[in-house]
């Protein structure tokens, strides 16, 4: 492969490269046909990202047709390369990118302002395709949205924050912090965030079925550094909950798409969820009526309420009586955090069969099963809740000695 | 001003005493060889000079010649102490070392000979901090015995474009190459990492090279640990010439402009790694 | 028992913010008191906090556009609430441009203090945004141990020098050391002290001076800086991590900052604003 950025598209290529630096540890780099394709994987197989770049996106793009090549290196490696992100613009005139497959080097070459030539030679791995299998199209829900409007949401949240519930209507979008609810103590002291946007903030609204999905929201995070720096829109593909939802921003010589798996709702907390499904409805029928927290702003009578005060109870129990049963929102964010459906394994021009799985519904989350398909690769990973599988061949490869390849 | 009347009593039991109306123009030089916390002083007629060591294989000094201070007094014809740089740097910014235009912390520095605490008076806004600083015995800095007769290359560059290089530097190379030659490469700066190499081109006519003068093809390793402490001086520096000698050995000198445009110099000297033999 | 109150002015909102923001650098979690007129902010001295104690008053109409609060019972017209300082300043830092801010009582899945904004957009509908503080009823049998602490008997009482510059000495000096001697006197001089095997160091201030306690509650006649040396130091050697916190906390652009010292025992730090006042009380140590 060889190929030459130049000017903003420099900048576009290091950004796309910090923003997937957001999923994992290593860099995927696919020179194809139809582009050059930049993934990568998260340790729990939990969020995949690809971006492919165009051939038009280069001032030159030529790669060996006929024999595919394919390898992977640290992602904090290929960074490194362009670390001053906010110089660049300034700085570098022109980025040649070159793969020698015979040396095992990839060579970055930046030619700079008065004549500097950085030149930095990473060494890779040969690696299998990695590939996450999702049919934007056939989502029941799709959304577009221009990236400020979901940078002024997320910054409601602490960075602390691991997932993001959202929650959708004919009219309406939530996003809610999702907490755990492991120990019932810990949990009554995070604080819970709710934000409301109405479907004409977006560019493009369309739901089929008004559900929750809950997933991860770093990944969330990075896509929208990317999005932002390109002003491109997100457009969101999702189904039902345990079903990925896929992220999207593509533009003529783009294209983005973040894989991320969403938690599983239980079967008992299906009820609860279509019960919250009627009272969206409800009040759709009756906007001054609005049961679900996200109005409240409107009606404050509703939720003031009077606490019995003679229970002397110390403070830090709870002094505020009885727990009254919770309403339907925060039911939800009682589920189990236990990712139970994933997406299907798929390899891609290989033969590998790939071993079709059944959706999991047990907590925990069945390690044996785990073990069983992902071998040492998870070793590490063990905690992880939740994941989306990738072909194979991947988990294969990933199984290989770290990368510590030597200089040449 | 309080300054002036709480030393005038003792001025003449001063062996030295050095003031300046801004702290910053000694503070911020010091900060630029700050990577051990002893700092050997020595005052001479004309001028200070601090020299910090590590190890037998780094050594920076910095000069700041008696011009630079509003006065300069001392008694003998060399005064030598050794105190601990961070609590000095940290008594000279007791103010915060404030960087806006009209707020500066004016000094007046003091010390009595052996055995006696650096005494320095300090004046902001009409707050006064005095400090006492324990001294010791100064040490005999090793003499690098680096000679411009025995120069044989030498690039003097703004230091601007090397600012870029250090910052982007692989801290997991465990060292930096640095090959200088009348031809290509000319100018080149390398790390070896975890992850592969990499190297910075510098082309001999760069607006950004104000002198280039080598006589032989010359590739040596210093220690990324040693060379990193220089980046300080680097950042505050406008100019810098890198020198090597015969033997290897790295020679940074960088031009620093203070707050009021005078120039002081701070040096580097930095011993090749012993592992790879000379080209 | 119910509260529920308004901000719409961004000026009000942005200094509320600021004063829970500090309090927050302050303490981890405190007690906030509800009243018809003021909210309060308490930590009491206790040895897990290292005996600093602290109380802000905040009058409501300086800061709320409505205000409806229903105590406990007519005769104990109070809400007593422990809160975590940092998830309110929070929750109002991303409100900041908002067009209203509600702050209520809620019970959601435990009683919270929610905060609820009405943002800008260029929709139709409103953006909202809710933060559910969670928050611990304080039952009345315990209220008593958060009552506003009583003015010590100083023995010197003193003007603070611009908080800046005293923030930017007691940073260096928490380099150099951990323990930090104040002093000062009824002639308007406090000084700053630290000393330690390598250095010692000491910052004079000047002309600072005395604020006129008169009758004043808490230094009543034969108080014990009447009839003081005006010269004479009164001092505390203090804990210079709870110093340094309380001047790299403070957010409020007090327009008033004073010390009151009692000699060997206690240093309490007051700031005034025309809306919220602000005391510390820093334990002396050996």
């Amino acid at each position: 492969m060889d190929c030459v950025v130049t000017g903003g598209n420099v900048k576009v290529l290091a950004k796309a490269i910090h923003s997937l630096s957001r999923i994992g540890d290593e860099l995927y780099l696919e020179p194809q046909e139809d582009g050059l394709a930049l993934r990568s994987v998260n340790s729990s197989r939990s969020a995949y990202a690809c971006f492919l770049f165009a051939p038009l996106f280069f001032s030159r793009y030529s790669t060996p047709s006929g024999h595919a090549f394919r390898c992977k290196m640290a992602i904090k490696s290929v960074q490194a390369v362009f670390r001053s992100l906010a110089s660049l613009e300034k700085t570098v005139e022109k980025c040649h990118i070159e793969l020698d497959g015979q040396k095992n080097r990839l060579t970055f070459a930046l030619h700079c302002k008065y004549g500097l030539l950085k030149t930095h030679n990473l060494s890779f791995q040969d690696s299998e395709s990695l590939q996450a299998v999702f049919d934007k199209d056939s989502c029941a829900n799709t959304l577009r949205v221009q990236p400020r409007v979901l940078v002024d949401t997320v910054v409601h949240f602490p960075l602390s924050l691991e997932e993001v519930t959202v929650s959708l209507s004919d009219e309406r979008v939530w996003f809610r912090n999702h907490v755990e609810d492991e120990a019932g103590n810990s949990q009554s002291k995070a604080m819970l965030t709710e934000m409301c946007l109405a479907s004409d903030e977006f560019d493009h609204f369309a739901v089929q079925a008004q559900n929750s999905i809950t997933f991860c929201l770093k990944e969330l995070r990075g896509l929208l550094v990317f999005a932002e720096s390109t002003g491109l829109p997100i457009s969101m593909y999702f189904d039902e909950p345990g079903s990925p939802v896929v992220l999207s921003v593509t533009d003529s010589v783009l294209e983005v798409n973040f894989v991320l798996a969403t938690l599983s709702d239980d079967p008992s907390l299906r009820k609860n969820n279509t019960k919250r499904n009627k009272a969206y409805q409800g009040k759709k029928q009756n906007q001054a009526a609005s049961p679900p927290p996200p109005d409240d702003f409107l009606n404050d009578d509703m939720d003031s309420y009077l606490i019995a005060m003679d229970t002397s109870i110390a403070p830090g129990t709870s002094a505020a009586g009885p727990p009254s049963p919770p309403s339907a929102n925060h039911t939800y964010s009682h589920q189990p955090a236990v990712a139970c459906h994933r997406t299907r394994p798929h390899s891609e021009d290989e033969e590998e069969e790939e071993e079709q799985e059944t959706d999991d519904t047990e907590r925990p989350p069945n390690k044996k099963f785990r073990s069983l398909f992902f071998g040492s690769v998870f070793a590490t990973a063990s905690q992880m809740t939740n994941q989306t599988v990738t072909s194979q061949e991947v988990l294969a490869s990933d199984s290989e000695d770290d990368t510590q390849t030597e200089s040449p | 001003m309080p300054l002036s009347t709480q030393s005038q009593a003792d001025e003449g039991q001063y062996t030295l005493v050095a003031s300046l109306d801004n702290a910053r123009n000694l503070s911020n030089i010091l900060k630029a060889i700050t990577f051990k916390d002893h700092a050997i002083f020595s005052a001479t007629p004309n001028g200070l000079k601090v020299t910090v060591e590590d190890n037998k294989t780094l050594q920076a000094n910095a000069f700041i010649q008696a011009e630079i201070f509003q006065e300069f007094t001392i008694r003998e014809d060399s005064v030598g102490f050794q105190v601990n740089l961070t609590v000095l740097l940290d008594c000279l910014t007791i103010f915060g070392g404030s960087t806006v235009p009209g707020v500066t912390t004016s000094l007046r520095m003091c010390y009595m000979g052996y055995g006696y605490p650096l005494t320095l008076f300090l004046e902001e806004g009409g707050v006064v901090t005095v400090c006492k600083i324990n001294t010791q015995e100064p040490e005999e800095p090793i003499d690098f015995d680096f000679c411009s007769t025995n120069v044989t290359n030498k690039v003097i560059l703004q230091s601007e474009s090397l600012k870029e290089a250090f910052s982007e530097l692989d801290m997991t190379s465990e060292v930096l190459q640095i090959t200088m030659s009348p031809s290509q490469p000319y100018f080149r700066l390398s790390t070896f990492g975890n992850s592969g190499n990499a190297h910075y081109d510098y082309p001999k006519d760069s607006d950004m090279v104000e002198l280039f003068q080598c006589t032989k093809t010359q590739t040596s390793r210093y220690k990324m640990s040693l060379l990193k402490p220089s980046t300080k001086a680097l950042a505050l520096s406008c100019k810098v010439s890198v020198r090597t000698d015969s033997r290897g050995f790295l020679s940074l000198q960088y031009l620093v402009r203070n707050d009021d445009g005078q120039i002081c110099f701070v040096e580097y000297y930095c011993c090749p790694d012993e592992e790879v033999q000379e080209e | 028992m119910k509260f529920r109150a308004k901000i719409i002015d961004i000026g009000c909102l942005n200094h509320l913010t600021r004063v829970v923001t500090t309090i927050s650098k302050l303490t981890k979690t405190c007690v906030l008191r509800l009243t018809a007129d003021n909210l309060f902010f308490v930590l009491s001295g206790k040895v897990a906090n290292g005996g600093v104690s602290m109380w802000c008053e905040l009058s409501q109409v300086n800061f709320f556009d409505e205000y409806q609060m229903e105590g406990v019972s007519s005769e104990a017209n109070e809400i007593c609430l422990e809160v975590t300082a940092e998830n309110l300043s929070r929750a109002l830092k991303t409100v900041q441009n908002s067009k209203v801010v509600k702050v209520k009582l809620t019970k959601k899945h435990c009683p919270c203090l929610t905060v609820a904004a009405e943002l800008p957009t260029l929709s139709s509908v409103s953006r909202v945004v809710t933060h559910d503080v969670p928050v611990d009823v304080i039952p009345r049998r315990l209220w008593h141990e958060f009552k506003e602490p009583s003015m010590p008997d100083f023995d010197v009482s003193i003007y603070l020098p611009p908080l800046k510059t005293m923030k930017n000495v007691v940073d260096r000096m928490k380099n150099l050391s951990n323990f930090l001697v104040i002093e000062a006197n009824l002639n308007g001089e406090m000084n700053l002290k630290i000393e330690t095997d390598l250095v010692s160091v000491t910052t004079h201030f000047r002309d600072l001076g005395n604020p006129p306690w008169g009758k004043d509650p808490g230094s009543q006649d034969g108080g014990r800086s009447q009839g003081r040396d005006p010269d004479s130091m009164a001092h505390a050697r203090v804990d210079i991590r709870k110093l340094q916190q309380f001047l790299t906390g403070q957010q409020v652009n007090p327009s008033k900052a004073m010390c009151n010292i009692v000699h060997k025992r206690i240093v309490h730090l007051i700031l005034l604003h025309e809306d919220a006042s602000l005391q510390y009380f820093i334990p002396a140590v050996a």
